[in-house]
C-alpha cells in the first residue's frame, strides 16, 4: 500500500509540475520571444531560444517552487541562452536586419519605401548598437524593455543597480557618439 | 515641469523620428523600444508546448529512466538489481585479486655451486669462470634447498679431460704460455 500511496503521490506532483510550467509558457513565452529577438533579430532563432529557455525550466522543474519572481528568473535564463548563441554565431551582416525589420515592424500608415527607409535606419542604430562595449550594450537593450525595472536588470545581469545606471549612462553616451560620428560620414 | 515637457516633445516627434532617421539622442533608444515591443509570432505558445512535451520526461541527471509502468509497484525489482550490481562488482574485484595473488612469483635465490677440481683454479667466490686448464667444467645450479634437489645430469666437456699428474700438467701450462709470447691466450 505505501508504494502505492507513494506512486500516486508522484503522479500527482509530477502533474502539478506540467501545470505550473504550461502556465509559465502562456504567461510568459511573448515576453521571453521579445527579450530573446531584441538579441537575435531573427525569429526563428528567437523562439529556439525560447524553447531551449523552457527546456532548461523543465530540467529544473523541481525547484521552481524555490523561486520567488520567475519572471525575472525566466528572463535571465533566456538571456543567458542568447548569449551563449549570439557568441557562437558568426555576425550578422546588416543587410539582413533591414530584410527582417522590413517584415516585422509595424507599418501602419507607411508606404512601401518609407517602410525600407525606417528598416535601414533602424538596422543602422542596431549596428551602432553592437559596436558598444558588452557590458554596456546589455544594460542599454534590457532598459528598452519597459516591464523592467533597473533592479530587475540587475538580478539579471548579476550586478547592483549602481553598475545598472553607470553603464547605462555610459552606453547613452557611446551611443550619441557613434550616431553622430556616422552622420557626418554620410 | 521641464522635464515633462521634454519627454513629451520627444515621444511626439519620435514617430517622425524613426521614419525620418533625423539626428536626436533619443533615436536609438526608440529603435530598441520598437523591437522590445514587438508582438510575438502567432502559436508560438502552442510550438512550445508540443516542443516541452516531446522533450523527454527525465532529467539529464538520470542515468537510468525506469519505463513508467515499473514505477508503480515494482519498487522491489529495482532491489533486486542493485542486488545484482553489487553481486557483480565484488565477485569480479574477488576473481582479480586471486589472479593477482596467483601471479606473484616464488622468491627463490639462485645460487650456483662452483666444484673445485684437484688441480684447477678456484673461483674466488666469481659467478662464472671461464673454461681455462682443464677444459669446461659445467657446474649445475643449486637451488635454495639442495637436499630436496635431485642431482643434475653432468654434461660431457666438450674436450677431452686429459689426466696427466699434477707437475706435468704445470709444465705443459707453463710451456703453453712460453709457446706464444705474443698475444698469449688462455685457451
Amino acid at each position: 500500500m505505501e508504494i502505492a500511496d507513494k506512486a500516486v503521490d508522484d503522479q500527482a506532483r509530477q502533474l502539478e509540475e506540467e501545470a505550473a510550467l504550461a502556465g509559465l509558457v502562456s504567461q510568459y513565452s511573448g515576453t521571453l520571444y521579445r527579450v530573446a529577438y531584441s538579441v537575435m533579430r531573427n525569429a526563428a532563432d528567437a523562439e529556439d531560444a525560447v524553447q531551449e529557455a523552457f527546456l532548461r525550466v523543465l530540467r529544473h522543474r523541481d525547484s521552481l517552487g524555490e523561486v520567488r519572481d520567475q519572471r525575472v528568473w525566466l528572463i535571465r535564463i533566456v538571456w543567458n541562452v542568447v548569449l551563449d548563441r549570439k557568441r557562437r554565431a558568426k555576425t550578422r551582416p546588416e543587410t539582413d536586419d533591414v530584410a527582417e525589420l522590413t517584415r516585422v515592424l509595424p507599418a501602419e500608415g507607411l508606404s512601401a519605401e518609407e517602410r525600407t527607409s525606417a528598416a535601414e535606419h533602424h538596422a543602422h542604430v542596431l549596428a551602432c548598437v553592437e559596436q558598444l562595449p558588452i557590458k554596456e550594450r546589455e544594460v542599454l537593450m534590457l532598459s528598452a524593455f519597459e516591464e523592467l525595472t533597473s533592479v530587475e536588470i540587475a538580478s539579471v545581469l548579476g550586478i547592483t543597480e549602481s553598475s545598472v545606471r553607470s553603464r547605462l549612462f555610459r552606453a547613452r553616451n557611446l551611443m550619441a557618439g557613434l550616431l553622430d560620428h556616422s552622420r557626418s560620414l554620410r | 515641469m521641464v522635464v515633462d515637457c521634454d519627454k513629451e516633445f520627444a515621444m511626439n516627434s519620435s514617430r517622425q523620428n524613426s521614419i525620418a532617421g533625423s539626428s536626436g539622442s533619443d533615436d536609438f533608444e526608440e529603435t530598441l523600444r520598437l523591437i522590445a515591443r514587438l508582438s510575438s509570432p502567432e502559436g508560438l505558445e502552442e510550438r512550445i508546448q508540443a516542443g516541452l512535451h516531446a522533450a523527454p520526461a527525465s532529467g539529464g541527471s538520470r542515468v537510468l529512466s525506469w519505463p513508467m509502468a515499473l514505477h508503480a509497484d515494482a519498487v522491489w525489482l529495482r532491489l533486486a538489481a542493485a542486488a545484482v550490481i553489487v553481486a557483480v562488482v565484488i565477485g569480479g574485484s574477488f576473481g582479480v585479486y586471486s589472479r593477482v595473488q596467483s601471479i606473484q612469483p616464488t622468491r627463490a635465490v639462485t645460487v650456483p655451486l662452483h666444484l673445485s677440481t684437484q688441480g684447477g683454479f678456484s673461483s674466488a667466490g666469481a659467478m662464472r669462470t671461464p673454461q681455462t686448464l682443464n677444459g669446461p667444467i659445467v657446474e649445475p645450479s643449486v637451488v635454495a634447498h639442495p637436499a630436496t634437489v635431485a642431482p643434475l645430469p653432468v654434461k660431457p666437456a666438450e674436450m677431452p679431460i686429459v689426466k696427466t699428474p699434477p707437475e706435468a700438467g704445470k709444465a705443459a701450462a707453463a710451456s703453453r704460455y712460453t709457446a706464444q709470447p705474443t698475444g698469449a691466450v688462455l685457451k
